[in-house]
């Protein structure tokens, strides 16, 4: 049985994408700061939250994530069809597209783009190497490509929009032994993506100008040139906010600089509910940890409430259970754990391992983590629980974390959207087959890789949400981490911007939608 | 002939205080906890994924083999590849370098106009109200953390009344790049608009730099002056009936300057150091934001790349002021 989802996504696609194609009106310049560097701008090489905004304005996939909740329209493709055993996709290619440099956009270009992933290992290629083999992806004609998958994978089509599109003749003339251009690549573009490549500075940031023959064409109003800047310093962006500088920036700064930003009359505020989940994450492997009683007196005695409402000032949402509330896939009628001193002591009571200091990592910088660590500590000493705090650059804690050994017992952090589906928590988060990369807890619970095999080899997609609902429901009763807050994203933006586009995946840094007013 | 000798033994002496400095922070950074090629490939990298790397980039060899190698790469002129931003080290380094100097320099250069005037002021007005302030005003500016000067100055002249820019180099990119330095090109593009917004950009951090080192230069000139001005040379000069102008500034000065001289290699070496704080809150796109992103990426050849190049700069920096010593104290040169 084929699916085939053209009629509903052409018309997600005809009613969310622009129209006018061709001449828009002027629109002057967008100043972004941001809040780390754009050191490379090769889109294969790399995937971090930080530098989303060279990945999504300059380059286009064969769908793309928008708005919030997020959903995925049709781009550089018109339609897929999956083959019934779900290893088989085939996408059918627009036609007419064109790379900045007036060449056409084939099918070629998908496989010199899969292949180049799958060859360099970097960014989001591991997402694909362990169901895309090499050579493996054909065209059968200039506007249709099939990926054949090593296993079915129902999250594959949530990660396709993450294969950016490289212009591979371009990119071939470029190519330097054998690096796959990656050192052009890493400051030129080589796409038909929304803005061109105008001024790049790896020590400043770059400027894009918009590509009028894009074909999605162009909204009534958009902006002629984009400019992201590298601006480090939190206080430094605020104030260039505040004084006009800048009319964008990240939206997750501090929320005691959201309100001081909420004060200035240049500055709005837009607020999203996100999908970037904070939560405590435990070494599960490790002995003490390993024991379910213990586990729940560290989660009892957590003071949410104090933490939500008195440190955050109620600026984020509870969110109970791994995956966002927001989601499908969250259970619904989850309560999660309170603070409560008495259960905490119930439950310490049943630990039969004699007690040992624990080591909790927090990452430098990034106050909130400190902050909830702190909490923690304090509500753990009164039931008689020592815990250490040791802070460290994000880098060292990331480290730690995928080595078994020197990870830390416990890691207050954030689970960012890379893919909108709940396997992008729950199951990279407590699924065995991710130990080693995204599992940091070294969670090995055979009832939880079951449900979260089970739901990444099949496409029904009631029977996944209930296979997530029940993962992410046994995650939380046996405390396999501290699950806090659901983030809410606070978009600063120049009071006359209009038109941002919210994406818990780009965090509001697709330009292509925005305007001034 | 001195003088020759002098600069070659300093000459020597340049490998071996690098050569330590590499070794130094080589092994300071292979304690931090940390593993590059995990911090290169990002936490969705498997474990096949690490180990391929690893190899590829030789972090599978003894620290031993590694120093050596590094040692190996650095004399051919290669630093490495930077494994956040994947460029050649030298690269990065070269493009940022202009912007560093550009600041250093002007700050340099605003606060030994500050300080030596000042300084001979506080001498000759000596227990004066003047140069009481003075002195109040110099221990302040040596207590001052760069940091927090940064965020004052923004706030006042930036926020509060806007006379200055509150951050980068220039607005937009500049003009097109010759020598790397905005002043410069702007001049060399004969582009006033760009020299304007480069001379405001590079005001407040240009300031925040000089005004802890104006306060080392008043405080050193000072007991330089106080030192000679009571020498019998300069009592015979009076005696003389010389103006007492030019006994300040041409005889009192150049034997007072010793030590300020000295004082000025050292605060180089200070102001490279506050440059990577001070680039950071400004938003200056030298060598020390790349030196700040290179920690907090734990981006290990880029830290030994920077202060490598860092080393150099104070040690060439050094070598010209005990010529420049040489020459304005020839005693013992000769």
């Amino acid at each position: 049985m084929k699916r085939t989802i053209l009629a509903v996504l052409a018309a997600i696609a005809a009613a969310t994408a622009p129209v006018v194609a061709g001449e828009a009106w002027a629109q002057g310049k967008y100043v972004h700061a941001n809040n780390s560097g754009y050191d490379n701008l090769d889109p294969h090489a790399i995937y971090d939250v930080g530098r989303a905004a060279s990945r999504i304005n300059f380059y286009d996939g064969l769908y793309r994530w928008v708005d919030n909740p997020p959903k995925m329209i049709p781009w550089l493709a018109e339609s897929y069809t999956s083959s019934p055993d779900g290893k088989t996709w085939t996408f059918n290619l627009r036609k007419g597209v064109k790379f900045h440099d007036g060449s056409e956009f084939t099918a070629d270009d998908v496989i010199y783009s899969i292949e180049r992933m799958l060859a360099m290992k970097k960014g989001a290629a591991s997402l694909f190497l362990p169901i895309i083999a090499p050579g493996s992806t054909k065209a059968p004609d200039k506007h249709t490509v099939v990926f054949t998958l090593n296993e079915p994978s129902a999250i594959f089509l949530a990660t396709v929009p993450e294969i950016l599109m490289v212009n591979s003749k371009l990119v071939k003339k470029n190519e330097k032994d054998g690096d796959w251009g990656a050192a052009w690549l890493a400051k030129n573009v080589a796409s038909s993506g929304s803005y061109k490549l105008k001024r790049y500075d790896p020590a400043i940031g770059f400027v894009g100008e918009r590509f009028k023959e894009h074909f999605a064409g162009w909204g009534p109003k958009a902006f002629d040139e984009i400019e992201f800047r590298t601006v480090l310093e939190t206080n430094t962006r605020v104030q260039g906010m505040i004084k006009g500088d800048f009319q964008g920036t990240d939206g997750y700064l501090p929320y005691d600089q959201i309100l001081r930003l909420k004060e200035s009359k240049n500055v709005q505020i837009l607020e999203a509910e996100s999908m970037r989940v904070f939560y405590f994450s435990m070494h599960n492997g490790r002995s003490l940890m390993n024991d379910v009683h213990f586990r729940k007196a560290l989660a009892y005695a957590f003071d949410y409430d104090g933490f939500i409402k008195d440190i955050l000032k109620g600026a984020v949402a509870r969110n109970p259970s791994p995956n966002p509330n927001n989601l499908w896939g969250a259970p619904k009628d989850l309560k999660g754990f309170t603070y409560d001193l008495e259960k905490a002591k119930a439950e310490l009571a049943q630990v039969k391992e004699p007690l040992r200091p624990i080591t909790i990592g927090t990452l430098a910088g990034f106050s909130e983590t400190e902050q909830a660590a702190a909490l923690l500590q304090n509500g753990a000493k009164k039931i008689g629980i020592e815990i250490k705090i040791e802070s460290a650059p994000w880098p060292v804690v990331q480290s730690r974390m995928q080595d078994r050994d020197k990870n830390y017992d416990m890691v207050p952090l954030w689970k960012s959207t890379y893919y909108v589906d709940p396997n992008n928590w729950v199951g990279e988060l407590y699924g065995s087959r991710y130990i080693g990369t995204r599992n940091s807890s070294y969670t090995k619970d055979a009832e939880l890789d079951k449900w979260i095999d089970e739901a990444l080899a099949t496409n029904d997609q009631e029977k996944r949400r209930v296979l997530y609902e029940k993962a992410a429901t046994k995650v939380t009763e046996q405390a396999m981490g501290i699950f806090v807050y659901n983030t809410k994203w606070y978009g600063p933006y120049a009071a006359n911007v209009a038109g941002i586009r919210f994406s818990p995946i780009g965090s509001g840094q697709d330009m292509r939608w925005a305007y001034y007013k | 002939m001195r003088r020759l000798e002098m600069i070659l033994s300093r000459l020597a002496w340049f490998v071996p205080t690098l050569a330590g400095l590499v070794i130094i922070v080589f092994l300071i950074s292979n304690v931090i906890p940390t593993d590059p090629v995990r911090v290169l490939l990002g936490e969705n990298a498997t474990s096949t994924q690490i180990e391929a790397m690893r190899i590829k980039l030789g972090y599978d060899q003894p620290v031993w083999v590694q120093l050596a190698r590094h040692f190996r790469d650095i004399v051919s002129g290669n630093l490495g590849i930077s494994i956040y931003s994947q460029r050649p080290i030298s690269e990065d380094l070269i493009s940022r370098l202009p912007a560093t100097l550009e600041l250093t320099l002007t700050a340099i250069t605003l606060s030994v106009a500050l300080g030596i005037p000042l300084g001979v002021i506080s001498a000759l007005k000596r227990n004066s109200l003047l140069d009481h302030v003075l002195r109040v005003i110099s221990v302040s500016g040596l207590a001052l953390a760069a940091f927090w000067l940064a965020l004052l100055l923004q706030f006042f002249f930036s926020m509060k009344l806007g006379v200055a820019p509150l951050n980068s180099r220039i607005d937009g990119f500049g003009p097109t790049p010759v020598t790397g330095f905005m002043i410069i090109d702007s001049l060399l593009d004969w582009n006033m608009e760009s020299l304007h917004s480069a001379l405001s950009h590079i005001a407040l951090p240009a300031l925040t730099l000089a005004l802890p080192a104006a306060a080392t230069i008043v405080r050193f000139t000072r007991a330089g002056v106080l030192d000679v001005i009571n020498s019998n040379y300069v009592l015979y000069q009076r005696a003389m009936g010389l103006p007492p102008g030019v006994i300040v500034w041409k005889y009192v000065l150049r034997n007072a300057m010793i030590s300020t001289v000295t004082q000025i290699g050292l605060i180089f070496g200070v102001l490279v150091t506050n440059a990577v704080i001070v680039e950071t809150v400004f938003d200056w796109p030298g060598m020390g934001t790349f030196a700040v992103q290179s920690i907090l990426q734990s981006d290990h050849k880029a830290i030994i790349g920077f202060t490598i190049w860092i080393g150099a700069l104070i040690v060439i920096v050094n070598l010209l002021v005990d010529i420049t010593h040489s020459f304005i104290d020839p005693r013992g040169s000769r």
